[in-house]
């Protein structure tokens, strides 16, 4: 009996302590701007629906958006954008998979920014690939803010560009994150 | 010189056939122009006025995705979908963005409705356990992988007056 209560107990305690290494937001801000320098319209759009998922104590960190909650000024550019360039219907989820590989130098307990670097992979219109860059952690107020900027090539996720608009729709985008999480209760 | 006359007219004619022939031409460019412009230029639906495509209570929708997400994507996701429920919190994040969940308070799903900028005080007036109708469009579902339960997404919601 005394056993059990403290297998009970420890997984408890177990549990807990695993549960405040996590920290997560659903409604996470990204970011992309396809703009050609060129091209006199912007071509730009923001989700803030994003899942991101943050643990601490190994590094681990996971993105997942919807294609389609991404906004665009114009409804034909947001429409085109759905069912001619990532084809949402069929593929309508990106997601990152990957790990802050300097996470020991980020002091979770203490406020204040730190850079850190992330590495792994990025899944959208049904390709994967490998996506390294630098961001920072500003850990304030037990929360975290995680921002971090990266460029994508469209050909590598096979997004194809029509000549038409290639004076309009930059061959890179940028990806802007800008995630505040909160400790996973 | 009869003759040489009905010529004369029927070449008169003609130039004025073109003449017409011109004009429509030229009307029918300037509304494809004016099409295009309207068209280029079109703004994302306002979602007050919009009518809803389906109009269901929260369970039903949660039950559906539950079951079938592709089934159910496929069905409802860019689509206005008004939903009746229950608030079971409002977020609001520090650049104003709000965020009404619906759902059942002791299950991890629910259905996330990011508020439009315009119904940011109206949503921050609402109160836990109330119910209500929100309006927005659906994008899609999140499954429960990252252990947070599973939502669903509405987008650029509005409250619907009772």
């Amino acid at each position: 009996m005394k056993t059990i209560l403290i297998v009970i107990c420890a997984t408890l305690l177990a549990t807990i302590t695993n549960a405040q290494d996590k920290y997560f937001t659903k409604s996470g801000k990204i970011y992309f701007d396809a703009t050609s320098p060129k091209s006199p319209e912007n071509v730009n759009a923001i989700t803030k629906t994003a899942v991101c998922v943050l643990d601490t104590k190994t590094g681990n960190l996971q993105f997942s958006l919807l294609m389609k909650s991404f906004e665009f000024e114009r409804a034909l550019m947001q429409e085109h954008f759905n069912e001619n360039y990532v084809e949402s219907n069929k593929f309508p989820k990106a997601e990152f998979k990957g790990t802050i590989t300097n996470n020991s130098n980020v002091n979770y307990a203490k406020d204040g920014v730190y850079n850190v670097k992330v590495s792994g992979n990025l899944t959208m219109h049904g390709e994967t690939k490998t996506v390294e860059t630098s961001g920072t952690v500003t850990v304030k107020n037990g929360k975290l803010i995680a921002v971090a900027e990266f460029a994508v090539t469209l050909a590598d996720y096979k997004i194809t560009v029509p000549q038409l608009v290639a004076d309009k729709v930059a061959k890179t985008a940028t990806i802007k994150v800008d995630c505040t999480l909160d400790v996973l209760k | 010189m009869q003759e040489h006359q009905t010529i004369k007219q029927m070449q008169m004619k003609k130039k004025s056939i073109i003449r017409y022939v011109m004009l429509l031409l030229l009307v029918l460019a300037a509304a494809l122009a004016f099409y295009m412009y309207k068209e280029f230029n079109r703004k994302p639906k306002n979602l007050s006025a919009a009518t809803a495509d389906f109009t269901l209570q929260e369970q039903q929708l949660l039950n559906e995705f539950a079951a079938d997400e592709k089934t159910a994507t496929a069905k409802y996701s860019g689509k206005v979908i008004a939903v009746t429920g229950t608030v079971k919190a409002v977020e609001t994040d520090d650049t104003g963005n709000s965020t009404v969940i619906l759902g059942n308070s002791s299950s991890m799903s629910s259905i996330r409705c990011s508020a439009d900028s315009l119904e940011t005080q109206a949503v921050a007036a609402l109160k836990p356990n109330s119910s209500i109708t929100i309006k927005g469009i659906c994008t899609g579902y999140n499954t429960d992988e990252l252990g947070l339960g599973a939502d669903i997404i509405l987008n650029r919601c509005v409250l619907v007056k009772q």
